[in-house]
Protein backbone atom coordinates (compact mmCIF):
# COMPACT_ATOMS: atom_id res chain seq x y z
CA UNK A 1 0.00 0.00 0.00
CA UNK A 2 1.40 3.31 -0.76
CA UNK A 3 1.52 6.08 1.65
CA UNK A 4 -0.85 7.85 0.52
CA UNK A 5 -3.44 5.54 0.80
CA UNK A 6 -2.81 4.32 3.77
CA UNK A 7 -3.13 7.44 5.38
CA UNK A 8 -6.24 8.00 3.64
CA UNK A 9 -7.23 4.37 4.83
CA UNK A 10 -6.57 5.80 8.23
CA UNK A 11 -8.04 9.19 8.25
CA UNK A 12 -11.40 7.33 7.54
CA UNK A 13 -11.34 5.08 9.76
CA UNK A 14 -10.84 7.30 12.02
CA UNK A 15 -13.21 9.69 11.39
CA UNK A 16 -15.75 6.28 11.13
CA UNK A 17 -14.27 5.43 14.43
CA UNK A 18 -14.85 8.62 16.30
CA UNK A 19 -17.92 9.48 14.75
CA UNK A 20 -19.64 6.47 15.48
CA UNK A 21 -18.58 6.16 19.36
CA UNK A 22 -19.91 10.12 19.85
CA UNK A 23 -23.16 8.55 18.17
CA UNK A 24 -23.36 5.69 20.22
CA UNK A 25 -22.80 8.22 24.14
CA UNK A 26 -25.37 11.51 22.53
CA UNK A 27 -28.07 9.17 20.83
CA UNK A 28 -31.31 9.54 22.35
CA UNK A 29 -32.23 6.19 21.70
CA UNK A 30 -30.55 3.38 23.04
CA UNK A 31 -31.28 0.94 20.23
CA UNK A 32 -29.84 3.20 17.68
CA UNK A 33 -26.90 3.33 20.35
CA UNK A 34 -26.18 -0.04 19.74
CA UNK A 35 -26.24 -0.53 16.19
CA UNK A 36 -23.69 2.20 16.19
CA UNK A 37 -21.76 0.64 18.23
CA UNK A 38 -21.37 -2.00 15.98
CA UNK A 39 -20.48 -0.09 12.94
CA UNK A 40 -18.02 1.59 15.77
CA UNK A 41 -16.53 -2.13 16.30
CA UNK A 42 -16.79 -3.10 12.36
CA UNK A 43 -14.41 -0.17 12.22
CA UNK A 44 -11.90 -1.05 14.87
CA UNK A 45 -11.71 -4.47 13.25
CA UNK A 46 -10.56 -3.11 10.31
CA UNK A 47 -8.01 -1.00 11.89
CA UNK A 48 -6.96 -3.68 13.32
CA UNK A 49 -6.13 -5.33 9.75
CA UNK A 50 -4.57 -2.38 8.98
CA UNK A 51 -2.34 -2.89 11.57
CA UNK A 52 -1.32 -6.36 10.08
CA UNK A 53 -3.36 -8.38 12.83
CA UNK A 54 -6.14 -9.86 10.53
CA UNK A 55 -6.82 -12.68 13.01
CA UNK A 56 -7.46 -10.16 15.88
CA UNK A 57 -9.45 -8.13 13.10
CA UNK A 58 -11.62 -11.26 12.29
CA UNK A 59 -11.95 -11.79 16.55
CA UNK A 60 -13.43 -8.28 16.38
CA UNK A 61 -16.16 -8.70 13.64
CA UNK A 62 -17.58 -12.37 15.52
CA UNK A 63 -17.28 -11.36 19.02
CA UNK A 64 -17.78 -7.46 19.12
CA UNK A 65 -19.48 -6.81 16.57
CA UNK A 66 -21.43 -10.12 16.74
CA UNK A 67 -21.76 -11.43 19.89
CA UNK A 68 -21.64 -8.52 22.18
CA UNK A 69 -24.18 -6.61 19.74
CA UNK A 70 -26.66 -8.67 19.45
CA UNK A 71 -26.48 -9.01 23.61
CA UNK A 72 -26.79 -5.81 24.48
CA UNK A 73 -29.66 -5.18 21.37
CA UNK A 74 -31.06 -7.84 23.42
CA UNK A 75 -30.53 -6.23 27.03
CA UNK A 76 -31.85 -3.12 25.45
CA UNK A 77 -35.17 -5.32 24.14
CA UNK A 78 -36.04 -6.62 27.39
CA UNK A 79 -35.51 -3.65 29.78
CA UNK A 80 -37.62 -1.65 27.43
CA UNK A 81 -39.91 0.46 29.56
CA UNK A 82 -42.23 1.35 27.07
CA UNK A 83 -42.93 4.21 24.68
CA UNK A 84 -42.48 7.92 25.72
CA UNK A 85 -39.89 7.02 28.28
CA UNK A 86 -36.69 8.62 26.99
CA UNK A 87 -34.71 5.46 26.42
CA UNK A 88 -30.85 6.56 26.68
CA UNK A 89 -31.28 10.05 29.32
CA UNK A 90 -28.45 11.55 30.48
CA UNK A 91 -27.87 11.90 34.47
CA UNK A 92 -27.30 15.05 34.80
CA UNK A 93 -23.30 14.93 35.42
CA UNK A 94 -22.65 15.25 31.82
CA UNK A 95 -20.96 18.87 32.15
CA UNK A 96 -18.59 17.12 34.77
CA UNK A 97 -18.08 14.40 32.20
CA UNK A 98 -17.24 16.25 29.46
CA UNK A 99 -14.52 18.27 31.22
CA UNK A 100 -12.56 14.93 32.41
CA UNK A 101 -12.90 13.63 29.18
CA UNK A 102 -11.04 16.81 27.75
CA UNK A 103 -8.39 16.42 30.16
CA UNK A 104 -8.07 13.29 29.55
CA UNK A 105 -7.71 13.56 26.01
CA UNK A 106 -5.68 16.91 27.02
CA UNK A 107 -2.82 14.91 29.17
CA UNK A 108 -2.86 11.91 26.66
CA UNK A 109 -2.21 14.04 23.69
CA UNK A 110 0.95 15.67 25.43
CA UNK A 111 2.45 12.84 26.56
CA UNK A 112 2.03 10.96 22.76
CA UNK A 113 3.53 13.84 20.96
CA UNK A 114 6.26 14.14 23.94
CA UNK A 115 6.93 10.58 24.11
CA UNK A 116 10.38 9.16 22.40
CA UNK A 117 9.39 6.65 20.44
CA UNK A 118 12.14 4.16 20.10
CA UNK A 119 13.28 3.02 16.17
CA UNK A 120 13.56 -0.30 15.05
CA UNK A 121 9.89 -0.95 13.55
CA UNK A 122 7.89 -3.99 14.87
CA UNK A 123 7.15 -7.22 15.01
CA UNK A 124 5.09 -8.47 11.73
CA UNK A 125 4.48 -11.74 11.64
CA UNK A 126 3.76 -13.38 8.42
CA UNK A 127 1.03 -16.19 9.81
CA UNK A 128 -1.06 -14.78 12.41
CA UNK A 129 -2.98 -17.57 13.44
CA UNK A 130 0.08 -20.24 13.92
CA UNK A 131 2.16 -17.54 15.34
CA UNK A 132 -0.49 -16.89 17.97
CA UNK A 133 -1.43 -20.61 18.55
CA UNK A 134 1.82 -21.11 19.09
CA UNK A 135 3.07 -18.33 21.97
CA UNK A 136 -0.65 -19.05 23.49
CA UNK A 137 -0.11 -22.92 23.86
CA UNK A 138 3.36 -22.85 25.15
CA UNK A 139 4.64 -19.40 26.80
CA UNK A 140 1.12 -18.75 27.78
CA UNK A 141 -0.48 -21.69 28.03
CA UNK A 142 -0.92 -20.45 32.03
CA UNK A 143 -3.42 -17.37 31.20
CA UNK A 144 -4.92 -19.46 28.28
CA UNK A 145 -6.43 -21.91 30.75
CA UNK A 146 -7.33 -19.41 33.13
CA UNK A 147 -9.25 -17.70 30.50
CA UNK A 148 -10.91 -20.67 29.93
CA UNK A 149 -11.75 -21.02 33.51
CA UNK A 150 -12.85 -17.52 33.52
CA UNK A 151 -15.14 -17.51 30.47
CA UNK A 152 -17.27 -20.98 31.87
CA UNK A 153 -17.76 -19.51 35.51
CA UNK A 154 -18.77 -16.22 33.50
CA UNK A 155 -21.10 -18.20 31.73
CA UNK A 156 -22.68 -20.06 34.59
CA UNK A 157 -22.99 -16.96 36.48
CA UNK A 158 -24.90 -15.29 33.82
CA UNK A 159 -27.62 -17.91 33.32
CA UNK A 160 -28.01 -18.36 37.05
CA UNK A 161 -28.45 -14.50 37.42
CA UNK A 162 -30.72 -14.26 34.39
CA UNK A 163 -32.68 -17.05 35.82
CA UNK A 164 -32.51 -17.01 39.55
CA UNK A 165 -31.32 -20.09 41.30
CA UNK A 166 -35.11 -21.03 42.34
CA UNK A 167 -36.94 -20.37 39.36
CA UNK A 168 -34.84 -23.25 37.13
CA UNK B 1 2.25 11.84 5.76
CA UNK B 2 3.42 8.75 6.81
CA UNK B 3 0.87 7.17 9.68
CA UNK B 4 2.93 5.97 12.54
CA UNK B 5 2.20 5.30 16.57
CA UNK B 6 1.56 8.71 17.38
CA UNK B 7 -1.51 8.29 15.38
CA UNK B 8 -2.59 5.28 16.64
CA UNK B 9 -2.20 6.35 19.98
CA UNK B 10 -4.05 9.92 19.85
CA UNK B 11 -7.09 7.84 17.96
CA UNK B 12 -6.76 5.22 21.18
CA UNK B 13 -7.04 8.35 23.44
CA UNK B 14 -9.62 10.30 22.00
CA UNK B 15 -11.97 6.94 21.68
CA UNK B 16 -11.33 6.03 25.64
CA UNK B 17 -12.30 9.85 26.07
CA UNK B 18 -15.43 8.79 24.44
CA UNK B 19 -16.23 6.10 26.29
CA UNK B 20 -15.16 7.45 29.79
CA UNK B 21 -17.71 10.46 28.51
CA UNK B 22 -20.28 7.67 28.38
CA UNK B 23 -20.03 5.74 31.59
CA UNK B 24 -20.05 8.72 33.57
CA UNK B 25 -22.90 10.94 32.36
CA UNK B 26 -25.22 8.22 31.42
CA UNK B 27 -28.12 6.80 33.48
CA UNK B 28 -29.10 4.07 31.80
CA UNK B 29 -26.88 0.71 33.18
CA UNK B 30 -26.70 -0.84 29.26
CA UNK B 31 -25.48 2.80 27.99
CA UNK B 32 -22.95 2.57 30.76
CA UNK B 33 -21.83 -0.74 30.02
CA UNK B 34 -21.62 0.24 26.30
CA UNK B 35 -19.01 2.99 27.25
CA UNK B 36 -17.08 -0.04 29.08
CA UNK B 37 -16.95 -1.42 25.85
CA UNK B 38 -15.73 1.60 23.62
CA UNK B 39 -13.10 1.96 26.44
CA UNK B 40 -12.02 -1.50 26.06
CA UNK B 41 -11.31 -1.54 22.25
CA UNK B 42 -9.34 1.40 22.66
CA UNK B 43 -7.03 -0.58 25.23
CA UNK B 44 -6.83 -2.79 22.48
CA UNK B 45 -5.92 -0.79 19.53
CA UNK B 46 -2.71 0.52 22.23
CA UNK B 47 -1.94 -2.84 22.16
CA UNK B 48 -2.17 -3.92 18.80
CA UNK B 49 -0.28 -0.36 17.48
CA UNK B 50 2.69 -1.20 20.18
CA UNK B 51 2.82 -4.89 18.70
CA UNK B 52 3.58 -3.09 14.88
CA UNK B 53 5.48 -0.22 15.98
CA UNK B 54 7.90 -0.69 18.93
CA UNK B 55 10.84 -3.14 18.92
CA UNK B 56 9.33 -6.59 19.93
CA UNK B 57 10.27 -9.96 18.56
CA UNK B 58 7.25 -11.66 19.03
CA UNK B 59 3.06 -11.21 18.73
CA UNK B 60 2.73 -10.45 22.46
CA UNK B 61 0.73 -7.74 22.40
CA UNK B 62 -2.06 -9.41 20.12
CA UNK B 63 -2.19 -12.42 22.59
CA UNK B 64 -2.41 -9.64 25.40
CA UNK B 65 -5.24 -7.98 23.42
CA UNK B 66 -7.16 -11.21 22.60
CA UNK B 67 -7.19 -12.33 26.71
CA UNK B 68 -8.64 -8.83 26.76
CA UNK B 69 -11.18 -9.25 24.41
CA UNK B 70 -11.66 -12.61 26.23
CA UNK B 71 -12.24 -10.72 29.67
CA UNK B 72 -14.27 -8.21 28.07
CA UNK B 73 -17.05 -10.49 26.36
CA UNK B 74 -17.11 -12.03 29.63
CA UNK B 75 -17.16 -8.89 31.26
CA UNK B 76 -20.30 -8.10 28.84
CA UNK B 77 -22.31 -11.22 29.56
CA UNK B 78 -22.76 -10.91 33.05
CA UNK B 79 -23.21 -7.42 32.71
CA UNK B 80 -26.20 -7.51 30.71
CA UNK B 81 -27.54 -10.77 33.34
CA UNK B 82 -27.06 -8.17 36.12
CA UNK B 83 -28.85 -5.59 34.48
CA UNK B 84 -31.82 -8.26 33.68
CA UNK B 85 -32.02 -9.30 37.09
CA UNK B 86 -32.28 -5.98 38.44
CA UNK B 87 -34.82 -4.86 35.66
CA UNK B 88 -36.69 -8.12 36.77
CA UNK B 89 -36.40 -7.06 40.55
CA UNK B 90 -37.01 -3.39 40.99
CA UNK B 91 -38.59 -2.20 37.11
CA UNK B 92 -35.64 0.03 36.76
CA UNK B 93 -32.26 0.34 35.70
CA UNK B 94 -31.43 4.18 36.14
CA UNK B 95 -27.89 3.51 38.06
CA UNK B 96 -29.34 6.71 40.37
CA UNK B 97 -31.70 4.98 41.97
CA UNK B 98 -30.13 1.85 42.60
CA UNK B 99 -28.31 2.53 45.85
CA UNK B 100 -29.55 -0.50 48.15
CA UNK B 101 -28.42 -3.31 48.52
CA UNK B 102 -31.39 -5.32 49.57
CA UNK B 103 -34.23 -5.98 47.42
Amino acid sequence: MSELAGSAVFFALAVVIIGTALGVVLNKNLVHSALLMTACFIGVGILYITLEADFLGAVEFMTYSGGVAILIVMGVMLTHRGEGVPSNPFNGRELFAAVLAAVFVTVMGLVVTFIQIPPGGGFVSGDTVADLADMMLNTYILPFEIAATLLLAALLGAIILAKGDGEA
Amino acid sequence: MTIGLTHYLLLAAVLFAIGMFGVLSKRNIIAVLMGIELMLNAVNINLIAFNRYLPVHDLSGQLMALFAIAVGVAEVAVGIALAFRIYHDRSTINVDELNRMKG
